[in-house]
C-alpha cells in the first residue's frame, strides 16, 4: 500500500508541477504579451485619476492635459481641441479604457517608466508623482490642413515625412470628441461609449491605423518594382484586353480597349491585364518576396511607435500570380500605404512611422528622443529613382493627372476599388527628393461613376499637398 | 510529544506575521478602501488560532505540527485579500472561521475514536450521498429551474457538497479497508480479473453509480471530477488493480460522453474556454484573471496594488487570481508549493498510520485538499475549463471552509493516533544508522 501511496504522491507533484509552469508561462514568458493585448485596458484603467502629463504638437499646440478639478477625483483629462485629434491622442476613461497615444505612451505619460518617474537624484528618496510630457511630430497647422480638405468625408489622410518616418499629420472620419469619454459623469461616458461603440460609421475606430482595405490598382507599383529589380524594365507587352487566371474564374479586364507596352504606358493607362501577364512573367514567388520587403504582406501589418500588435491580420497576396500583381484580395490600410510610397520617396528606405518625437520632464528638459529609426533597405536607390520618375509621368501625362500642382513636381498614383466602393490617392512631392508624402483614403457608399469617385480623392489629396507646400513654415526637403 | 505543537507554535506566529503584514501593506495603498472595522477581525482570526493550537496541545499533543500552520497561513492569506477587495466581507468570513473552528474542536474532542467511524460506515455513506445530491435534487425540483449548487436558509446559503464528499471519503476508507483483504494483488497473488469474490467490483459501481449521477443529472462537472480523483487515487491505493481500473476509466469516459452530448451549453463554455479572446461575454473571468496575473509579473504589484475590482468572483472562484497578481509568481508558486506540502504531509501520515482504515483516510483527506485546490487553480490559469470550485483555506465559501477543517480534525486525530509519529512524518528522511551486533 506504501509503494502505490508514492505513485499518488508523485502524480500530485506531476500535476502541481504543470500548473507551476503554466503559471510562468501566463506570468512571465507570455507577460509582455498579456499586457500589450489590444483587449487590455486595465493599465490605462487603473490610472485615470492620477497626475498625467500633457501631449503638444510640433508646433507647439497642447492637445491633451489634465487640470485640477473640485470633487472627489481631483483631476481632469481634457482635451482643448475635441475631435480635432480624436485618433491621434485618443482618450483615457474611467471605464472604457483608453485609445491612441494615452494608451499607447501611457508608462510615460503616467510616469511608469522609470526614466519618468526618477527625473532627478531625490526622486530617489521622496515618493512624488512625476509625470512624462509628450511632444509629437505632428503639426497643428497640417491637422487644420487634413481636417479642412477632408471635409464632410469618411476616410483617413495620413502625412508623412518620408526621410524621417515621421508622422506630420494623421486624420481619420469620422472622429469622436475625447472630452465626453474622460468625463466623471460615468452615467454620461456610459451612454456616449456605448453610442459611439454601436454607431455603424465607427468613430471609435482609426481607419489610418486599424482598418484595412483592398489596396487596388495601388500595388501594381510593387509589381513595378519588382519586373524592374528583375531586369524587365523594357519588357514589352503585347495589346491585350482581357486576361483570364484560370479557368471559370474572373477574367481581368481593361475596359478602354486593348492595352499594353512597357512598365511606364501599362502605369500610365492603368492597364491591368498587361500587369497580370508582367506577373505571370516574374511569378508569385518574386512579388511575395518583393511585399514582405516592402512591409505591406508583413506578419503584423506595420503601426506607429509603440501602437498594440495583434489587432489586425496581415494582408496576404491572392495565390495566382496574375491575380496578385494586380493587388486582388490584398487588405492594407492606409498608413501602410503612405509607408509604401515614403520608402519610394525615401530612397528604398524603410522608416519606423512615428507620432511621438520627445517625452519632456516637468522642467522641458528632454527625457527621451525618438530619433528615426531605419527599418530596413526594402529596394535599391536605383529602383526606387526608377519608381518616382514611373509615378511623376503618371502625374503628367498618366491616370493621377488631377494631383497635379502648378510650378513643383507630384509624383503619385489614384485607384478605385469598385466592388468595396471606396479609393486611394497618393502623391509625394518633390519627385526628386520628396519631402512629403501624402496618401488619402476615401469611403464612398454612393459610389456610382469611378471618374467621380478618383477625381474626388484626388482632388483632396491635391487640396492637402497643396495647402501644405504654402505654409510658411513648410520647407520641403527638411523641416 | 510536546515537541510537534512548538514546531506548530513557530510557525503560527510566522503565519500570524505574515497576515498582519499583508493586511498593513494593502491598508496603506491608497486605492483600498481601507476600514479600521476590519482589525477586531483579524484579531479574532489570531484568537480562534491561539483557542486551535491550545485545544491541539489538550487533546492531541502528539499529533503533526506542521498541517496547522499550513492552512493557518492559507486562511490568514485569504482574510486579507478578501478584505483589502471588501472589507464588508470580514464579519462574513469571520463567521464562518468560527463555525469552522467550532466543527474543528467538535470533531477534535467528540471524536474519542476514529474507529466509531469504521462502525458507523453504512450511515456516514447514506448520509455523504444524500448531502453530495441534495442541491441537485432541490434544484431539480417543481418550481425551480437550472442546476443551483447552493441551498438557501435564511440570509446563509449553504453548500454541503464537499461535506458530502468528506462523509463519502471516511465511507470509502471504511469500506475499502474491510473489503481490501478479499480483492488486493497483495492477498490474492495474481489471479485472472475475474476471479475472486465479485464484491470486489462493488466500489467501483458505486463510484461509477455516484459520478455518473453527478455528471449525467445534475451537469456539475466540477464536483464529479474532485469526487473521480478523490474516488481513483484512494481505490488505487487500496485495491491496486490494473485492469479494473482501467474497466473503470472507461465506463467514467462514457458517462462522460453521454454529459458532453446532453448538456447545450456546455460547448459555448468548451469554445470560450479554449479562445477567451474571441467569445469575451463567456470568457470575461478568464480574460480578466490573464491579464491580472500578467501584470502581475514575477514579483507581483504588491499588496493593494493590483486590480482585484475588475476580476469578477475575486473572492471566491478566482481567489487566486489577486493573490498571484499581488504576490505575484513567486507568491502564487508559494501557494502552491503549501499545497502541495499539504498533499505530502497527508500522504506521509497515512504511510505511517495505524490501522488501514486510517492509512486510506489520511490518504483521501490528502487528496480531497490537493484536488480541490489544484483545479481551482487550474481553471483559472486556463488549464480546465472554468470549474466552479473554491480555493480551500483561501476562498470566502464559508460551507467549503468548514469542510476542510473538519477535515483538517480528522487528519490530525490520524497523526494521534499514529505510533512514532514525530520520526515518521518528518519531512526529511531520517537516516538512521544501524550498529552491528546492537539488537
Amino acid at each position: 500500500m506504501t509503494r502505490r501511496i508514492a505513485h499518488v504522491g508523485v502524480v500530485f507533484l506531476v500535476l502541481y508541477g504543470l500548473l507551476f509552469f503554466r503559471l510562468e508561462i501566463i506570468q512571465v514568458f507570455n507577460a509582455d504579451t498579456l499586457r500589450n493585448h489590444p483587449q487590455n485596458t486595465r493599465e490605462i484603467t487603473l490610472v485615470f485619476d492620477e497626475p498625467r502629463g500633457f501631449i503638444r504638437t510640433a508646433d507647439g499646440e497642447v492637445i491633451a492635459h489634465t487640470v485640477a478639478v473640485s470633487g472627489r477625483q481631483g483631476r481632469l483629462r481634457q482635451y482643448p481641441y475635441g475631435p480635432l485629434y480624436s485618433h491621434v491622442s485618443g482618450f483615457i476613461s474611467a471605464e472604457n479604457g483608453g485609445s491612441g497615444l494615452e494608451r499607447t505612451q501611457n508608462d510615460f505619460l503616467g510616469g511608469k517608466d522609470l526614466g519618468v518617474r526618477l527625473q532627478d537624484n531625490r526622486d530617489l528618496f521622496i515618493d512624488r508623482s512625476r509625470t512624462g510630457q509628450l511632444e509629437l511630430s505632428i503639426r497643428h497647422d497640417i491637422q487644420l490642413i487634413a481636417r479642412a480638405a477632408m471635409a464632410g468625408q469618411v476616410g483617413a489622410a495620413v502625412v508623412l515625412d518620408p526621410a524621417t518616418g515621421s508622422v506630420l499629420g494623421l486624420w481619420s472620419a469620422p472622429q469622436f470628441d475625447p472630452n465626453h469619454l474622460s468625463s466623471h459623469d460615468l452615467g454620461a461616458v456610459t451612454s456616449d461609449y456605448e453610442a459611439l461603440s454601436s454607431d455603424p460609421n465607427q468613430p471609435l475606430l482609426n481607419r489610418a491605423e486599424f482598418q484595412s482595405y483592398e489596396i487596388g490598382s495601388l500595388f501594381t507599383i510593387v509589381t513595378a518594382a519588382t519586373a524592374i529589380e528583375e531586369g524587365l524594365r523594357d519588357f514589352a507587352v503585347p495589346p491585350v484586353r482581357s486576361v483570364a487566371p484560370r479557368e471559370g474564374s474572373q477574367a481581368i479586364v481593361h475596359d478602354a480597349g486593348a492595352c499594353g507596352g512597357d512598365l511606364r504606358s501599362l502605369l500610365l493607362t492603368d492597364c491591368s491585364p498587361g500587369w497580370a501577364t508582367i506577373g505571370t512573367t516574374i511569378g508569385r514567388e518574386k512579388l511575395s518576396d518583393i511585399s514582405q520587403r516592402l512591409g505591406i504582406t508583413a506578419k503584423s501589418p506595420i503601426r506607429l511607435d509603440g501602437s498594440p500588435k495583434g489587432a489586425l491580420e496581415a494582408g496576404s497576396l491572392n495565390s495566382s500570380a496574375s491575380y496578385a500583381a494586380v493587388g486582388e484580395g490584398l487588405k492594407v490600410t492606409p498608413l501602410q500605404i503612405a509607408h509604401l510610397f515614403a520608402t519610394i520617396a525615401n530612397g528604398g528606405t524603410r522608416m519606423q512611422p512615428h507620432a511621438v518625437s520627445r517625452v519632456l520632464a516637468y522642467d522641458g528638459k528632454v527625457l527621451k528622443e525618438f530619433a528615426p529609426d531605419p527599418l530596413r533597405q526594402a529596394l535599391s536607390k536605383e529602383t526606387a529613382a526608377e519608381l518616382r520618375q514611373l509615378l511623376a509621368d503618371n502625374v503628367t501625362d498618366g491616370t493621377a493627372r488631377s494631383l497635379s500642382i502648378d510650378g513643383i513636381s507630384v509624383g503619385g498614383m489614384v485607384a478605385t476599388q469598385f466592388p468595396d466602393k471606396h479609393s486611394w490617392a497618393v502623391a509625394m512631392t518633390p519627385v526628386t527628393l520628396p519631402g512629403l508624402v501624402v496618401a488619402v483614403l476615401l469611403e464612398d457608399d454612393n459610389f456610382s461613376d469611378q471618374q467621380i469617385s478618383e477625381a474626388n480623392v484626388a482632388a483632396v489629396t491635391r487640396r492637402i499637398t497643396e495647402a501644405i507646400l504654402r505654409l510658411p513654415s513648410f520647407k520641403v526637403g527638411g523641416s | 510529544m510536546a515537541r510537534q505543537r512548538v514546531v506548530e507554535l513557530t510557525l503560527l506566529l510566522l503565519a500570524a506575521f505574515i497576515t498582519v503584514a499583508t493586511v498593513t501593506i494593502s491598508a496603506v495603498d491608497e486605492r483600498v478602501a481601507w476600514s479600521w472595522g476590519v482589525v477586531p477581525y483579524l484579531t479574532g482570526l489570531m484568537v480562534l488560532w491561539a483557542v486551535t493550537h491550545l485545544a491541539l496541545r489538550r487533546w492531541a499533543s502528539s499529533s503533526n505540527g506542521l498541517l496547522f500552520p499550513i492552512t493557518a497561513l492559507l486562511q490568514g492569506l485569504g482574510f486579507a485579500f478578501i478584505v483589502r477587495i471588501d472589507p464588508e466581507l470580514a464579519n462574513n468570513h469571520f463567521a464562518w472561521s468560527v463555525a469552522a473552528t467550532c466543527g474543528f474542536l467538535l470533531v477534535l474532542k467528540g471524536l474519542d475514536d476514529l474507529n466509531w467511524l469504521q462502525k458507523a460506515r453504512p450511515y456516514v455513506g447514506v448520509v455523504g450521498a444524500l448531502l453530495l445530491l441534495a442541491p441537485g435534487i432541490i434544484a431539480a425540483g417543481p418550481g425551480t429551474r437550472g442546476s443551483s449548487s447552493t441551498i438557501d436558509i435564511g440570509a446563509v446559503s449553504i453548500a454541503p457538497q464537499q461535506l458530502g464528499n468528506l462523509f463519502l471519503i471516511t465511507f470509502f476508507a471504511a469500506w475499502l479497508s474491510r473489503y481490501r483483504s478479499r480483492n488486493t494483488a497483495e492477498h490474492l497473488g495474481q489471479v485472472q480479473p475475474l476471479d475472486g469474490d465479485p464484491s470486489r467490483f462493488l466500489p467501483l459501481v458505486g463510484g461509477w453509480l455516484l459520478i455518473s449521477i453527478l455528471v449525467i443529472f445534475h451537469s456539475d462537472m466540477s464536483l464529479g471530477f474532485t469526487t473521480f480523483i478523490i474516488f481513483v487515487s484512494m481505490w488505487w491505493i487500496a485495491a491496486g488493480r490494473m485492469r479494473d481500473l482501467a474497466v473503470f476509466l472507461a465506463a467514467i469516459t462514457g458517462s462522460l460522453v453521454v454529459a458532453a452530448g446532453s448538456i447545450a451549453e456546455t460547448k459555448s463554455i468548451f469554445a470560450a474556454w479554449i479562445d477567451p479572446w474571441g467569445n469575451p461575454e463567456l470568457g470575461n473571468a478568464s480574460i480578466q484573471s490573464s491579464f491580472a496575473l500578467a501584470g502581475g509579473g514575477l514579483t507581483g504589484t504588491g499588496p493593494g496594488g493590483g486590480s482585484a475590482d475588475l476580476i469578477p468572483g475575486a473572492t471566491d472562484l478566482f481567489a487566486f487570481v489577486p493573490l498571484a497578481e499581488e504576490l505575484g509568481f513567486i507568491g502564487g508558486a508559494a501557494v502552491l508549493l503549501s499545497y502541495l506540502l499539504l498533499v505530502g504531509v497527508g500522504l506521509r501520515l497515512a504511510v505511517a498510520a495505524r490501522t488501514e482504515f486510517d492509512t486510506i483516510l489520511a490518504s483521501g483527506i490528502a487528496i480531497f485538499f490537493g484536488a480541490q485546490a489544484w483545479a481551482s487553480i487550474a481553471a483559472v490559469v486556463r488549464f480546465l475549463p472554468p470549474t466552479g470550485l473554491s480555493l480551500p483555506f483561501v476562498a470566502l465559501n464559508g460551507s467549503l471552509l468548514v469542510t476542510c477543517n473538519i477535515a483538517l480534525a480528522l487528519l490530525l486525530k490520524v497523526s494521534e493516533a499514529a505510533p512514532n509519529v514525530s520520526e515518521r512524518t518528518q519531512l526529511l528522511p531520517q537516516i538512521s544508522v544501524q550498529i552491528p551486533g546492537d539488537q
